[in-house]
């Protein structure tokens, strides 16, 4: 008894471009749809009462709330002020991160003497250093972006050093057969070759920003989003508190997305991700 | 793609030893510290004389340090004894280019930026570069592919970019690492017949490592042959097949023979490189 095996075109091969369409549509509603099915759940299981409505508000009471939040322009001045905050410390930090990092990545003298100190100051919880800042700062803008910017610089400096360590010898030595000197090698080989690597650790780091910038407004309870959900807490406006958990979750998803796009422009040289659909 | 026909050999055809060697080396050694291990004598010592203009082959048995011999020449390594020693005219930035089996050309540059990288590193202006880089493009079939990244090119196209940037820079001395050594057998015959027209067309000092016997014989002026780690020269013979040359000499009776003598001296080298890899942990 034998069988045959065949190998016919798919609907992939005979239909390649609605084929790419629908997964273009479905990739979309896929990702809708989640966060869709979630606030749905969330909705029936304060109607069906399997938790307490009071302590767990559904979504439905949200919208009363952003509209009170909104009356007032809190919630203008508390995302105006955390987006800020967040953008300003990412900058410093990733500026920062990317200029030791390309340095120490290309110096094994600066790797021997800063890397044990460096990798030390990495794991020191950036909050706890919170009080030396608001010494020297003081209360407001200035601890948090410089404590915002400290916490991204460790995460670009690591995967830009890591990343430029990465490149292969053979295209070093290409270019050193070039004669290039080592501005010429940075800008021609170590760069781009680290790119990839490089926005990898730019997209981290823009969610851990966000991270920081929530627990830095608990604590000092000034202004910004991280002083809204605290402050409903507190006052067991559970709304407010909810408000800015979903106006957080937006910035840290949208600020990624950037980070992800500017990185598609500087990287076009590499193939998309989903490219297993031939055109 | 047939570019034999519009060719005129410049100069004399190279009868008779070279004159004055452009590159000597002289009892060159390489050893490498392994972490945890005691030093692994890789190459040498190598005494090598090579001619201004000659195209010489390296071929021996994979591991007998053939192209650390030629990233030791490169300046990419240096030698752990001995010493190597290239005259260059002292007026060309990049006097010496080479190309790599893999490696050597940026993905993230076009092909056209590629082949133009040496030139711009050594400042020409754009103008020349231009026209030097649509030169050799034209000359290599790359002309279409002139802004395509080399991700979407095949394995022999990307050699062929290689090649051009390596020669738009016009080097006295050109070095190359199994360069045709990850290409199929048919595409790996059209570039030797290439790089035979565009040598032949313009000569200047190669030295070309492989392991195909075949390739040397087509290619080189002069063959030598190393032995099995650590690599020594032990069989260097002078090619005598006319210049210009093409893929026909391959059914010569004389290749057969020389490809049998070639192959006798390096058949024990072979084996015993083979066993030694046998003996390790």
């Amino acid at each position: 008894m034998s069988t045959v095996l065949t190998r016919r075109p798919g609907v992939a091969e005979l239909h390649p471009v609605r084929t790419r369409r629908r997964w273009s549509a479905a990739k979309i509603a896929l990702g809708v749809s989640v966060p869709v099915l979630f606030v749905v759940v969330w909705q029936l299981s304060a109607a069906l009462e399997w938790v307490d409505p009071f302590l767990y508000p559904p979504p439905s009471r949200l919208v009363p709330g952003i509209a009170a939040l909104w009356e007032d322009g809190r919630l203008v001045d508390a995302t105006v002020t955390s987006v800020r905050r967040v953008i300003l410390g990412y900058l410093l930090g990733a500026v920062t991160g990317l200029v030791v990092g390309f340095l120490m990545g290309m110096s094994r003298v600066l790797r021997a003497a800063l890397e044990p100190f460096s990798w030390a100051w990495y794991t020191v919880p950036k909050l706890a250093l919170l009080p030396i800042f608001l010494t020297i700062f003081g209360f407001g803008d200035t601890s948090v972006v410089v404590l915002i910017a400290m916490t991204v610089y460790f995460f670009v400096w690591i995967s830009v050093m890591s990343a430029v360590m990465a490149v292969p010898t053979g295209y070093r030595e290409a270019a050193l057969m070039l004669r290039a000197n080592r501005w010429e090698m940075f800008r021609h080989v170590l760069l781009p070759a680290a790119l990839p690597e490089i926005f990898v650790g730019l997209r981290i780091a823009a969610g851990v920003s966000v991270l920081m910038l929530v627990g830095i407004e608990f604590v000092i309870s000034d202004q910004g989003l991280g002083y809204l959900i605290e402050q409903g807490r507190t006052l067991l406006l559970l709304e407010q508190s909810y408000v800015g958990i979903v106006l957080v979750a937006a910035i840290g998803y949208f600020f990624a997305l950037l980070v992800k796009l500017i990185g598609r422009l500087f990287i076009r040289w590499a193939a998309d991700d989903n490219a297993i659909i031939p055109s | 793609m047939d570019h034999i026909g519009q060719l005129n050999p410049s100069g004399a055809p190279g009868e008779g030893p070279p004159a004055a060697p452009r590159i000597t080396v002289r009892e060159a050694s390489r050893s490498f510290v392994t972490t945890g291990r005691s030093a692994v004598h890789a190459l040498g010592p190598v005494d090598l004389s090579i001619g201004d203009d000659e195209f010489l082959c390296v071929v021996g048995p994979s591991g007998c340090g053939k192209s650390t011999l030629l990233k030791i020449i490169a300046g990419l390594l240096a030698p752990s004894s001995g010493e190597v020693a290239i005259e260059v005219s002292g007026d060309h930035r990049i006097p010496i280019a080479m190309v790599f089996q893999d490696y050597g050309i940026y993905p993230w540059k076009t092909v056209r930026a590629n082949v133009e990288l040496g030139l711009r590193l050594s400042g020409r202006p754009p103008a020349d570069r231009r026209e030097i880089v649509d030169d050799w493009l034209g000359r290599l079939g790359l002309t279409d592919f002139a802004d395509v990244y080399p991700g979407a090119l095949s394995g022999g196209m990307r050699q062929r970019v290689s090649i051009a940037r390596a020669l738009a820079i016009d080097p006295e001395v050109l070095l190359m690492d199994e360069p045709f050594a990850a290409l199929d057998a048919q595409l790996r015959e059209v570039l030797q017949d290439e790089l035979l027209a565009i040598w032949q067309a313009r000569r200047r000092t190669v030295v070309f490592v492989t392991h195909s016997l075949e390739e040397a014989l087509l290619l080189g002026d002069r063959v030598v042959v190393m032995s099995a780690r650590p690599g020594r020269v032990i069989a260097d013979i002078d090619v005598p097949f006319e210049r210009p040359r093409s893929s026909a000499i391959r059914t010569d009776a004389l290749f057969a023979k020389l490809r049998g003598e070639l192959w006798t001296s390096l058949h024990s080298e072979v084996v015993a490189q083979f066993d030694a890899g046998k003996d390790r942990p």
